[in-house]
């Protein structure tokens, strides 16, 4: 086996729908205290933190370059500062080149996101196709993802019942999470009763605004003891970056989340991820990825997602027990939040959600419409 | 008169009539002039979208009338001439409604350089240039030959052809009996001959043209030895317009103040200012944020400071970007100041404006030296934003 990163400790705030009395620095501060708190690191030039990378979204914030609105509530002034303007999962990716390459050895790792400030999420991913053909065409992740979902649920079996399942497990173990988004339990009827967005996803089958902020601090395997008792260790990653135009791809094919997790699988050893792995957590930004990822990331069979659920794959292999992105994280943060539960899990910090004797745990995540980026880390206790 | 880039003014203002786009002039209703040094005047009368274009003697009556020299005005209009440097340097002024003279950018489609036709002798003079490039040496293994052009015309001359050790060189006269000779009683029928526009057995016919010597070497050989000639106006259409997509693109966003800039925001209103104290190294911070940066602690302490100052950096702007709030351009010049507020020290300064009258009256401190004394000048009904303060005034 290779080199590892230890994860020393984790700190977010509460999923919330809007806090509207706060600035996104005082999320990240909040965040950034704790980390402090929980292992006594410094900014000493020495044997501090000297690299923190940060991730957010420049059109959610309404700024340019903005991590430069954040950099002071995350210890980052006169520091190395860089940003991930991708799915927060590539943070852990780049922390990993930097620490296990020896560039650095203690990183402060952050992210920020609040998806209440805009007037409107989908008017933000209309922004990320060209501007000539597809955005005047109206295609949002929402739209984009609908027309996945119908392939994919053509392919693999996979009825409006299914998804309804899938939203109100979601919904039922997000209660269990103390830092889960609050919303509304529900029945099966209900979900299948809840108004239709894009045919065939329904209001209930999308993740709901957001805002939240996360704080890692991460390090290579010789100091992890000086910041914990108890670290967690990244052992893989791997991503991979799928067709931009969407009418070159397969919707159907998992082809870039396949990649990815082959090349997790590889760099953590893994050769049996039915086996080998304990904890999933996988980002499904709409109910219909659960399975469709679950394929990607080798525990349901190809083509067999209906049958999976109804052979209670996703409490089988212990998917998304944090409740998912399903439950409320926002754009981009889907990963660290994926990642921050792996951590409780294998920490034995997961409390009602614990499961016993996990040993490893994957996180994905997916950035853009229909699954695109696609990125896997493999994490052990 | 003068050519810019082989443009005259007169070519920018005569294909004004088929560059006016009707949509651009939807909401404009104006008469503007146009004053070109050494060239003359213009008047272009625009309403109900149609235009009037006229040549004067006086831009009375114009709403805004512009002027430069013909250089300048060619440049811009070609875009051989940054036009910002132009107007921020005066050689392209606008004198009346500044803002009605924007509006002409959008009435006209942009103006393309047309591209020259060449000349008979241009063409001759590149074809018997590009001979040599054109040779293809390994075709000629073995061969001597020499080929001689006699093009009569006013445009015509004389060149011979020569070819030996697979070396070709060309020379402007017929010297000595070359293999075959290519007569024409007018050059520009060679011109259209290889240009392909008449074919040469019409030539011949017609008793325009003949061949003297070896004709199967001019025939059957030349086309082997060298490469056709490439006509540099094929494909020459004419420049075409870009498209381009122009879009605003809006959010609306709602900025949440949160308990720090709150308090500042709100102290504004009480006509007060307040900047937060670190705990550590007592630093103070306008406006205030979360945390000290440089400590990394919490720095929630408000202290009120000013509202009187000192000035200590300026500038003074005079080419402004429109507000990106409101889209409207601010106005110019105005004074942008860094204010360090009685109760401050160091860097811990804060900007806003300078009255406008007061502009070239106000100096900057450095170091040891003052600054101008200033106060802020309050608005009436106050909101809780930055403009609860109009501006600074100097404090005598």
């Amino acid at each position: 086996m290779g080199k590892r990163l230890a994860v020393c400790a984790v700190a977010q705030i509460k999923n919330h729908p809007d806090y509207h009395y706060l600035r996104f620095q005082n999320m990240l501060l909040e965040c950034f205290e704790s980390i402090m708190e929980q292992t006594k690191v410094t900014f000493d030039m020495e044997k501090g933190i000297r690299t923190i990378i940060s991730c957010s979204d420049d059109m959610f914030d309404a700024r340019t370059i903005s991590d430069n609105g954040v950099t002071d509530v995350m210890g980052a002034h006169f520091r190395g500062e860089e940003k991930m303007a991708q799915e927060s999962i590539n943070g852990l990716g780049y922390a990993m080149a930097c620490i296990l390459s020896g560039h650095d050895d203690v990183i402060l790792f952050m992210g920020h996101c609040k998806e209440s400030q805009g007037e409107s999420r989908r008017m933000i991913s209309n922004l990320a196709y060209d501007p000539f053909y597809c955005r005047p065409l109206g295609m949002d992740y929402h739209n984009v993802d609908a027309m996945q979902a119908r392939a994919y649920m053509e392919k693999s079996n996979v009825t409006d019942e299914h998804l309804a399942k899938i939203v109100v497990r979601s919904r039922a173990n997000g209660k269990k999470n103390p830092y889960g988004r609050e919303n509304k339990i529900v029945s099966e009827k209900d979900v299948l009763n809840s108004p239709m967005y894009s045919d065939p996803l329904r209001e209930m089958h999308i993740y709901p605004v957001t805002d939240w902020a996360y704080g890692m601090l991460l390090c290579c395997e010789e100091r992890a003891k000086e910041f914990t008792k108890n670290p967690v260790w990244i052992t893989g990653y791997g991503s991979c970056m799928d067709r931009y135009f969407l009418g070159d791809k397969d919707f159907t094919s998992n082809f870039s989340l396949k990649n990815a997790a082959k090349r997790a699988y590889k760099m953590a050893g893994i050769k049996d991820p039915k086996k080998d792995i304990q904890v999933f957590e996988l980002s499904d930004h709409a109910a219909y990825q659960l399975p469709m990822w679950a394929e990607g990331v080798g525990i349901a069979e190809e083509g067999r997602g209906g049958r999976w659920i109804d052979d209670g794959g996703m409490d089988k292999f212990n998917v998304n027990l944090s409740g998912g992105q399903l439950n409320g994280n926002p754009l981009l943060l889907g990963g660290a939040a994926r990642a921050i539960e792996c951590y409780y899990q294998l920490s034995k910090q997961a409390g009602e959600r614990q499961i016993k004797g996990a040993k490893r745990a994957v996180a994905q995540a997916a950035t853009g419409g229909a699954g695109q980026h696609q990125a896997v880390i493999v994490m052990e206790a | 008169m003068a050519e810019y880039w082989g443009v005259k003014v007169e070519d920018i203002f005569n294909t004004m009539k088929e560059r006016f786009r009707p949509e651009g002039a939807k909401d404009v209703d104006a008469v503007f002039g146009y004053d070109i040094a050494d060239e003359g005047k213009w008047r272009l009368t625009v309403t109900n979208n149609t235009m009037l274009l006229e040549k004067t003697d006086t831009l009375a009556g114009c709403v805004s009338t512009m002027s430069a020299d013909g250089e300048t005005f060619v440049g811009v209009n070609t875009g051989k001439v940054d036009a910002t440097n132009a107007f921020m340097s005066g050689k392209f002024k606008v004198e009346g409604d500044m803002g009605a003279f924007g509006k002409t950018g959008k009435l006209f489609r942009k103006f393309v350089i047309p591209k020259k036709e060449m000349t008979t002798k241009e063409y001759l003079a590149d074809m018997f240039a590009t001979i040599v490039p054109r040779f293809k040496a390994k075709e000629a293994e073995g061969l001597e030959a020499s080929f001689g052009f006699d093009l009569g015309g006013p445009d015509g001359g004389k060149w011979t052809v020569f070819i030996k050790d697979k070396v070709c060189t060309v020379t402007t006269s017929i010297e000595g009996k070359p293999t075959v000779t290519l007569e024409f009683n007018d050059a520009k029928d060679y011109v259209d001959f290889i240009l392909g526009k008449i074919d040469a057995q019409s030539i011949l016919a017609a008793g325009k043209a003949s061949a003297k010597g070896d004709i199967n070497m001019m025939a059957s050989k030349w086309p082997i030895l060298f490469e056709k000639y490439k006509d540099p106006m094929a494909g020459a259409v004419q420049e075409q317009e870009l498209l381009v997509l122009k879009k605003t693109i809006s959010l609306n966003e709602k900025f949440s103040t949160g308990p720090i800039m709150g308090k500042f925001l709100k102290g504004l209103k009480d006509k007060k200012i307040f900047a937060n104290k670190c705990p550590e190294c007592g630093r103070l911070q306008l406006p205030p944020r979360e945390v000290c940066a440089e400590c990394r602690v919490r720095a929630g302490e408000m202290v009120e400071v000013g509202p009187k100052g000192e000035v200590r950096y300026m500038d003074i702007v005079y080419y402004a970007m429109p507000d990106p709030l409101t889209g409207v351009a601010r106005e110019t010049p105005y004074g942008s100041i860094f204010i360090l507020f009685d109760g401050c020290k160091g860097n811990e300064t804060l900007p806003h404006f300078i009255r406008k009258d007061q502009i070239e009256k106000i100096q900057m401190g450095w170091n040891e030296k003052k600054g101008t004394r200033v106060r802020p000048v309050w608005e009436e009904n106050r909101i809780g934003d930055i403009w609860d303060i109009q501006y600074f005034e100097i404090d005598e």
